[in-house]
């Protein structure tokens, strides 16, 4: 099994699966905060984001900007295979974890 | 007038901690949230102001890739260069004996911030290290003399205390991670 995901780039690869063909930098970091239901620093998401591209679970690709920006370019964010395999193993192996756990866990003290 | 952009030297100053292959498309995203949701939302004033915070965000993680270190030492410097200019801007204002010495000090005190910062948002650039460096060494024996002075002075004053502590501070970080830095791959 490859190395688990931290909770946060689950949350910004999930953010990425969700957006679907739309996942340029701004929608990912929106996409990432609601999961989280919290603010994210964007330096955070875009340092994340381009980790996860070095690591080869997304691939980029770059479009043309929209007048409101200038005329900018986006990049837009899509999982690889290898991406969507670890995100798979993450949750198996999270579940595998709790697996003999009862929930909601009572103090033993 | 009304503005529909953040401030030039604001964008500038982003882009010159992006990577090269990122300063379009993240300054792009950032400009059309600005222009979008903040500006609406916020006014002119607010909304350059949190495009200075979005900027501090990727000074800190962005340009350092992540690292606690190199995040914390980009905000010592910062609070180092300030605390020079106020000492600089107090020491002129009082004029006790000796100021101009002493504001002579403040000023290599934001030098050295300023300096350290640079080299920070520079990926490292090798114009700034031997100064950097230079100027650790002097502000932590600078923090170290004015902390030894205060404590023996009749009149203890706190603030000496914490810009002599955050002298010593940032001159080992500096140490350490520019310190350990090689031209072009430190960061």
């Amino acid at each position: 099994m490859a190395d688990l995901l931290g909770a946060f780039e689950q949350a910004v690869l999930l953010a990425v699966w969700n957006l679907a063909g739309q996942a340029y930098g701004r929608a990912v970091l929106r996409g990432t905060q609601s999961a989280l239901d919290r603010q994210a620093s964007a330096g955070a998401v875009y340092a994340t984001l381009d980790r996860l591209e070095q690591k080869g679970l997304l691939i980029s690709r770059i479009e043309t900007g929209t007048a409101v920006r200038s005329g900018r370019a986006r990049r837009y964010y899509q999982l690889t295979a290898v991406g969507v395999r670890a995100l798979n193993e993450s949750k198996t192996a999270l579940e595998q974890l709790w697996g003999g756990a009862k929930w909601p866990l009572e103090s033993k003290a | 007038m009304t503005r529909h952009a953040p401030p030039r030297w604001l964008e500038t100053l982003l882009q010159r901690c992006l990577p090269a292959r990122d300063r379009e498309t993240i300054s792009g995203d950032l400009l059309e949230e600005y222009r979008e949701v903040q500006l609406p939302r916020l006014g002119p004033l607010q909304a350059d102001l949190w495009y200075l915070r979005q900027l501090l965000g990727f000074l800190a993680v962005k340009s350092f890739g992540g690292s606690t270190i190199r995040a914390t030492l980009t905000w010592m410097s910062v609070i180092t260069a300030l605390a020079g200019v106020w000492l600089a801007v107090m020491e002129n204002l009082l004029k006790h004996p000796g100021y101009p010495q002493r504001s002579a000090i403040a000023a290599c005190i934001v030098i050295q911030g300023l300096a350290t910062l640079l080299f920070l948002m520079w990926h490292g650039r090798a114009t700034f290290r031997v100064i950097v460096l230079a100027g650790a060494v002097g502000a932590a024996v600078l923090g170290a003399s004015a902390i030894i002075r205060d404590l023996n002075a009749p009149h203890f004053e706190g603030f000496v205390l914490l810009i002599g502590a955050a002298l010593i501070v940032q001159g080992m970080m500096s140490l350490v991670v520019v310190g350990g830095a090689r031209h072009g791959r430190a960061f």
